[in-house]
């Protein structure tokens, strides 16, 4: 090294060496000369956010009356700090307080603990500096007592909170349609970046329903209030303040009047279900389950929708206990959670025959000028394949194979549609598949694209699927069965056979299909959709349940309309064919739902329909009826499907169910209409500035009056994807 | 008939003795590390595991996440630096400098990365390429090991005995260095440059360059710095911090507000400090960025001057054993690598802890083997990974 090097490796020590000294000395002038100072400081210096929640928007229904709203309740906080500085970590006061609130001492103690690993619910799921509640259903004694006694119950407070409530109004549940909140889990924070809301620890997140697909406009934004604080945890100042922006109010075209028909409709149906006897079991039908649909044939609203068994949804409120929770889901109840209205997959039967007829016209092998035979039974493939009971019915036109529901006529479309496309594929060619072709335009095997969280598939058997199903699971289970199984024995035959040939679409599909059994799954909402296209032009909507989000202080935010999403393009006149066919299902002499109709007030309205029996394997037949109608003289004003499992013929269970709630909406023999003048309100209530909402046609009083200026109303477009990814 | 080969030129291939002296006695191996370093470097990196836990353990449990995310985390990155380092001790000495065109290379590939659309911006710098199962990045931590390796590599090249680096060199180191320092300009990574201007003078200087080139730059350095802030071309946030620096009493500027906060903190630790965990402006997250940047804040305020000061002194003992063996070094390569060393850390310990005791303009930049961060915490076992290789290759 030369000497200019050691130099500067010298002068480099020096530098080294005084940097430190320079850090030593400034840390010594810091935590011991000015140490005092600084202490004093730092207990200056700590801060506390206090979150105060925004008031959660309300739901409504076509009438202004609350599905969901907010109830004022006295809610009992603890605050976790002051008891920790208590002598005795605050059990004096916990004990005392636990005698107030007649909630067990252990019981209070774990719901004050933060949770974390190891601490299961109902623990605190909030920031620590957060007021705890640890009862929202004190009353003014327990509230008065712990007020007015401050020094037995130090950091702990009673006030006024707001609770969500259901009020189920006019006994309408919707519980399914409504969904419920939950505390935010840490799954949410985590995904919270990604979103456009903000949520924090303590808050509560719409988890189902309409609470969850509009989260986003319900949940207003929370207020934060920043205060300093000193060592001993009082407040000295605010740093920041900000005051929580209330949600906005959703609006739905849900009617309070007709949910109510629509349900009583269909708990009777069950009822009277179990009532009566199957010949084919030995025993009477089990009916566990029902659902329904209530639609705006003209636009594609949602009026009401059931599924039973059901629930309160008040159970949610306050955290539901462990027992409900089980109870939601069991099979023994029936799993009341399931909305089966757009959870449910169900073969739909004979209902299916509107698609088969739409389809097999479609294609030019049908039409309503030529008559079809209609024998007892049709040989199909290499089996016999009969009319429900054996009927034959002659040479019928396709009217009246819709009126009496001949699945002979059916089959052999099916027939001739399969050897069609047989020749084809053996031809090189794709298939034409006209039948599931129309099952899809008509929103078969897809969610519907309803505004709630979810919605399911359903399915459309055809070559493609099969295969995959076959590639993907049949043919590693059939091949292995093949093998394992006793060979020779039926099961064995079975999987051999599948092990080869499951992806092979049979004639006995195509035939099941065209039927709507089996090879066919479809939501109750999906064909409520398809038989809305059908009286609806051939469009096809996605439904919608909100009808307007309006903001805290009465003004539009935005309109919702159902969107089209596809059109069937099937002429006019073949569509005004099957609604005749159809309208004659409930009235003509041998219509499969008159018996249902008979003595129904046909003067007055006019109702449409399809019934539908499908089998089911090892169950009893699921029972449907899809329907369509309004006042005489006008276009079809709804359209109704209702569903019961396991209750026999379509129209014996299904239909009276239908007709109940044709008969609820319009106020025939004797009900009070459930919907004024029958129609659903074109207009939105009517929201005072007060806070108060009306009933559509509401005079706004007088004071406030602005000039009527029409101003152009934000498309559901403009709102943007939802977190689901659609649009509204 | 050739009896005598000629003799292999210097500096060509590996050195095939010194390989086999190492397979063949393992001892010796372990016995020629500089074990006070180590120790030093261990001990620094056990205190900065629990500093990261506390610093984020309430955080995370307000947020109801993992309270030891982080510091599982931090240890999982110690582990894979501690390994990275050990090869780097390890790596035959004359390898070290055929290695740096390679790494000088991949790292300004790294730099570019980062300035195109697979960079992130944390905190203002857009210093970070983003991988897979959260991890990232942070490639301008990288080139100041390239840079250091670089320059002994050019600088350290003798020729004809001479004990000056020609003119030429000078001007070729600058030339090279500049490209990294520009790309990390454009993130702006300002503390990062600042690190390196600091190694680039401290590398020259030891390498025996004339004077002229040491003050020349000294002098280009504090031009520039006067000429960037009077036309503007800091990010106001950069200069906004070295004006709250030059006033800390005004509240109302962030970064002021952070650098107050931290200072605060340690003031309010006292002689022993509140207790690891105990720390009330680190439970109540006052500082921003308090298990990175301003980890000594947590430092000063839980373990007192008696924890802050053992971390400045074990900072010490790192720097001294770092000349020692800049000192002893073989050769010049040896002795600019270690030299490089000893100023980054130098440089960026002051300046790292200087700024949360407010001595010191609030910059990006890590406390070496204390802060949470893997990128920072593999290039610093890297860079301790070449003293050891110089230490192990010194004058017996």
């Amino acid at each position: 090294m030369s000497d200019r090097s050691r130099l500067r490796l010298f002068v480099l020590r020096v530098l080294v060496v005084s940097l430190l000294l320079t850090l030593v000395g400034r840390l010594w002038y810091l935590q011991v000369l000015a140490g005092d100072t600084y202490a004093k400081a730092a207990s200056n210096l700590s801060t506390r956010d206090i979150v105060t929640a925004a008031a959660r928007g309300q739901i409504f229904d076509d009438l202004g009356r609350p599905l969901a709203r907010n109830q004022t309740a006295l809610v009992v906080s603890v605050d976790r700090i002051a008891l920790q500085r208590q002598p005795d970590h605050g059990i004096a006061v916990l004990k005392r307080l636990s005698s107030v609130v007649r909630v067990p001492l252990a019981q209070l103690r774990h719901r004050i603990t933060p949770c974390g690993p190891g601490i299961a619910k109902p623990c605190w799921n909030g920031s620590p500096y957060q007021p705890i509640p640890v009862t929202d259903n004190a009353d003014t004694a327990m509230a008065m007592k712990i007020l007015e006694q401050q020094e037995l119950f130090p950091g702990v407070t009673a006030e006024e909170q707001a609770i969500r409530q259901y009020p189920l109004p006019g006994k309408a549940n919707a519980a399914h349609l409504l969904g419920y909140l939950r505390p935010v889990t840490a799954d949410d924070l985590k995904k919270r970046r990604s979103r456009d809301i903000q949520i924090r620890g303590s808050d509560l997140i719409g988890a189902a329903g309409l609470e969850s697909s509009y989260d986003r406009f319900l949940r207003g934004v929370a207020g934060l209030h920043t205060v300093s604080v000193d060592a001993a945890g009082a407040v000295t100042g605010t740093l920041s303040e900000s005051t929580p922006e209330p949600g906005a109010n959703v609006v739905t075209s849900l009617d309070a009047g007709v949910q109510h028909v629509l349900e009583v409709a269909l708990a009777n149906a069950m009822k009277s279900a179990r009532k009566s006897y199957d010949k084919t079991r030995g025993k009477n039908y089990v009916a566990d389950s029902a659902a329904g649909v209530v639609l705006d044939a003209r636009t594609g609203h949602v009026v009401a929708m059931a599924s039973l068994p059901t629930y309160n949804p008040n159970i949610w409120v306050g955290g539901i206990s462990q027992k409900e929770f089980d109870g939601l889901g069991s099979k023994a109840n029936g799993q009341p959670i399931l909305d089966r209205a757009t959870n449910g997959e169900f073969a739909p039967g004979s209902t299916f025959k509107l698609v088969t007829t739409t389809g097999t016209i479609k294609e030019g092998r049908a039409d309503f000028g030529s008559t079809y035979n209609c024998p007892g039974k049709l040989m199909v493939g290499n089996a016999f394949k009969s009319n429900f009971e054996g009927e034959s019915g002659g040479h019928l036109s396709l009217h009246q194979t819709l009126v009496q529901s001949c699945d002979t006529v059916f089959y052999q479309f099916a027939i001739d549609d399969w050897y069609h496309d047989e020749a084809l594929v053996r031809a090189g060619k794709k298939a034409i598949e006209g039948v599931q072709k129309m099952a899809r335009s008509f929103g078969f095997g897809k969610p519907t694209g309803i505004d709630l969280p979810t919605d399911q598939n359903g399915h459309i058997e055809d070559r493609a699927s099969k295969m995959a199903f076959w590639k993907s699971f049949l043919r590693k289970n059939a091949c292995a069965g093949a093998k394992t199984r006793p060979k020779g024995s039926y099961l064995q035959r079975l999987d051999a056979e599948n092990c080869s040939d499951g992806w092979r679409f049979r004639l006995g599909d195509q035939a099941n299909f065209d039927i709507g059994q089996g090879t066919v799954l479809a939501t109750p909402l999906q064909l409520a959709v398809a038989y809305q296209a059908l009286v609806n032009g051939g469009k096809v909507v996605a439904p919608r349940l909100g009808k307007a989000v309006i903001d805290p202080s009465g003004k539009l935010i935005a309109r919702i309309t159902p969107p089209v999403v596809n059109d069937l393009g099937v002429s006019q006149s073949v569509l005004d064919n099957i609604m005749a066919a159809l309208y004659d299902v409930t009235r003509a002499k041998k219509g499969t739902a008159r018996g249902a109709f008979t003595g129904f007030d046909f003067a007055k309205v006019k109702v449409g329909g399809k019934t539908g029996t499908a089998d089911v394997a090892s169950k009893q037949p699921t029972s449907w009826f899809a329907s369509f109608g309004g006042p005489v003289g006008q276009a079809p004003q709804y359209v109704v499907v209702t569903m019961i499992t396991q209750a026999g013929q379509g129209g014996k269970v299904a239909a009276p169910a239908a007709r109940a709630v044709w008969e609820g909406i319009y106020g025939l023999h004797g009900h009070r209409p459930a919907l004024a003048g029958g129609a659903p309100p074109a207009a939105l209530p009517v929201f005072f500035t007060d806070g108060t909402v009306h009933p559509p046609g509401t005079r706004l009083p007088p004071a406030p009056k602005k000039p009527k200026t029409p101003k152009a109303t934000p498309t559901a477009a403009a709102l943007g994807p939802n977190r689901y990814g659609r649009l509204w | 008939m050739v009896t005598d080969w000629p003799a292999r030129p210097a500096g060509f291939g590996v050195d095939r003795r010194g390989q086999r002296a190492w397979v063949a006695d393992r001892d010796s191996l372990l016995r020629g590390l500089d074990w006070p370093l180590t120790i030093a470097v261990l001990s620094l990196s056990v205190i900065g595991a629990m500093l990261v836990w506390s610093a984020t353990k309430q955080g995370q449990l307000d947020n109801n996440l993992d309270p030891q995310f982080y510091f599982k985390r931090h240890i999982i990155n110690l582990c894979l630096a501690l390994l990275l380092g050990a090869a780097t001790a390890l790596v035959s000495y004359s390898a070290l400098r055929a290695y740096a065109p390679i790494v000088y290379a991949a790292s300004i590939l790294g730099l570019i990365a980062v300035l195109s659309p697979l960079g992130h911006t944390i905190n203002g710098a857009h210093s970070w390429i983003v991988l897979p199962a959260g991890f990232q990045i942070q490639p301008s931590e990288f080139a100041k090991i390239a840079i250091i390796v670089l320059m002994a590599m050019i600088l350290g090249e003798k020729r004809d005995g001479e004990d000056v680096p020609r003119d030429t060199d000078v001007l070729l180191v600058l030339a090279l260095v500049s490209l990294p320092v520009l790309l990390i300009m454009l993130q702006p990574d300002l503390g990062t440059v600042m690190v390196v201007v600091f190694v680039v003078l401290g590398v020259l200087a030891l390498s025996g360059a004339p004077t002229r080139w040491v003050l020349g730059l000294l002098a280009a350095g504090v031009v520039v710095a006067i000429v960037a802030i009077n036309l503007g071309l800091l990010n106001q946030y950069q200069v906004a911090r070295f004006k709250s620096y030059t006033d800390p009493t005004s509240l109302t500027q962030t970064t002021s507000y952070n650098q107050h906060n931290a200072t605060v903190a340690i003031g309010s630790g006292g002689l022993l400090g509140k207790g690891l965990f105990h720390g009330t402006q680190t439970t109540g997250q006052f500082v921003p960025a308090q298990h990175t940047d301003f980890i000594f804040s947590v430092a000063g305020e839980e373990l007192g001057l008696a924890g802050a000061g053992t971390i400045v002194l074990l900072v010490g003992l790192v720097l001294w054993r770092g000349l020692r063996i800049a000192n002893r070094a073989s050769d010049t390569f040896g002795r600019l690598v270690a030299t490089g060393v000893v100023c980054w850390f130098a440089f960026q310990s002051f300046e790292n802890i200087g700024m949360t005791m407010g001595i010191m303009p609030v910059t990006g930049l890590p406390l070496p083997f204390v802060s949470y961060g893997g990128s920072a915490m593999f290039a610093n076992m890297i860079a301790i990974g070449l003293l050891q290789n110089v230490h192990l290759k010194r004058e017996l």
